[in-house]
């Protein structure tokens, strides 16, 4: 333990990125599940086939993939963007943050696109027919009936999601984002002990994992409240 | 920003040269993977208390913390222990190769475990207390009965989680080794052109989910094709 005297505070640091990061991208994957849903469950055609192609896309391709292709493509878009209006610009550099954390949410995103889909068709006709007899509009049938009804079937397949989440932010120390895996190398820069270190950074998202799945497990009971009595 | 069509071109059969180590790693850790998922849902479900618990602990920490952190753990972490250098298994983990398969293996044995599992529990209760009235001994029932269905009930779940362990092939690149991956990332550091190199592997990768998915598309029509033929 003597190895990690003097890292403690670099760790916590670290832990707290990969808060910051993962809250970022759920509020993100969960927009982008929502408007893929919804595009996939639409009648239009063309919001189909582009939701269709980004779950195709974003599901069948390795993560780092994807974020080494926003981090590095979205530099050079950004230079390519800058030297428009300023030819002098020989680089600009776009935050790793916001490059994994869009990546991130765009990869979990098309997950949730799927389980958002499930759970809307599997949402009681009859709930929906209820709603329009009592003369709710189509705004107010999806925010007081769809969602709370979809949301209770969503919930364990996106608890999964939040899992898949937390661990893909690991991913982002490639891209040189100060978060705990690459604490852990500079660390190991040091102490040359890497297996007591990056025991360390699993230790940290074992209890992050910890803890989501405990999250999860209060807000299913939270969101089954009625059916209690019924038992 | 133009896309440099003949850098497609020169890039591709750059990539695919390391296909060959995208598969290996890939069908490799899918075999060794799937026998120690065997053996974790045989030592969950043995009723044994002292069985079961070191199999639910595995999985509860191979599935809590990120692929990456594994893969450092193993490549990085572990000559450190001298316990390990002076193992007979060291010239496996001294080789980058070896930790990959070692690491890929252990993640996705956790996984399809639970897959296993989900299915075991997912068959009819009375074609067991059949057996049983049948007079089945209890591994007679497991052998003839359970497993057939169980995989059956599995193989969706499988084939993804087959799909995940192509894509976490790619981390592998991580640690040095040259797979589909590595090679990409090589050509852009010479080549500073992700859009052209990514997008193209991109699609490589999809070709391959692609062909993962139809072959057990078919294997799962052949395994129901009792079911098919009653309607």
């Amino acid at each position: 333990m003597e190895v990690l005297t003097g890292w403690w505070d670099d760790f916590f640091w670290g832990s707290l990125v990969v808060v910051k990061l993962f809250f970022v991208a759920l509020i993100l994957t969960v927009l982008f599940g929502l408007i893929g849903s919804a595009a996939k469950l639409s009648k239009n055609r063309v919001a189909n086939a582009i939701a269709n192609g980004y779950t195709i896309v974003f599901r069948g391709t390795p993560e780092i993939l994807v974020l080494l292709l926003f981090y590095f493509g979205s530099a050079i878009a950004l230079t390519a963007l800058a030297q428009v209006f300023d030819p002098d610009v020989k680089f600009v550099d776009f935050p790793p943050f916001w490059a994994g954390s869009l990546a991130i949410a765009l990869i979990i995103g098309s997950y949730a696109t799927e389980t958002f889909r499930g759970a809307f068709l599997g949402v009681d006709s009859g709930q929906i027919e209820a709603a329009r007899a009592l003369g709710l509009s189509n705004l107010q049938t999806f925010i007081y009936v769809r969602i709370p009804a979809m949301w209770r079937l969503a919930l364990p397949p996106f608890g999964n999601h939040m899992l898949s989440l937390i661990k893909d932010t690991a991913l982002v120390a490639i891209i040189g984002l100060e978060e705990t895996l690459f604490v852990a190398e500079q660390a190991i820069g040091y102490t040359a002990k890497p297996f007591t270190l990056y025991l360390v950074v699993g230790a940290i998202y074992l209890g992050f994992s910890t803890i989501i799945t405990l999250t999860v497990m209060l807000c299913e009971k939270y969101a089954n409240r009625h059916l209690e009595i019924a038992k | 920003m133009i896309f440099d069509l003949e850098l497609i071109l020169d890039s591709i059969p750059q990539m695919l040269m390391g296909l060959g180590l995208t598969l290996q790693l890939l069908f490799l850790s899918l075999a060794l993977g799937t026998a120690l998922a065997i053996i974790l849902l045989l030592m969950r479900i043995s009723g044994r208390w002292v069985l079961a618990a070191p199999a639910m602990a595995y999985i509860y920490i191979f599935r809590g913390t990120p692929i990456l952190v594994q893969i450092f753990i193993i490549y990085y972490g572990l000559p450190q222990l001298e316990l390990v250098r002076e193992s007979i298994l060291w010239p496996i983990l001294r080789e980058p190769f070896g930790c990959a398969i070692v690491a890929l293996s252990l993640n996705t044995g956790a996984y399809v475990s639970e897959i296993f599992r989900g299915g075991v529990l997912g068959v009819d209760r009375g074609l067991k207390e059949a057996a049983s009235a049948l007079g089945l001994s209890a591994r007679q029932r497991f052998i003839y009965i359970t497993a057939p269905i169980a995989i059956r009930l599995s193989l969706p779940a499988y084939s993804n989680d087959v799909v995940s362990l192509m894509k976490s092939t790619a981390l592998a690149s991580t640690i040095t080794l040259l797979d589909m991956t590595g090679i990409a990332r090589t050509i852009v550091a010479e080549t500073y052109a992700p859009y052209e190199v990514f997008l193209s592997l991109m699609v490589i990768y999809l070709v391959l989910t692609w062909m993962i998915q139809r072959s057990f598309g078919w294997i799962e029509k052949r395994m129901s094709r009792h079911v098919r033929s009653e309607i």
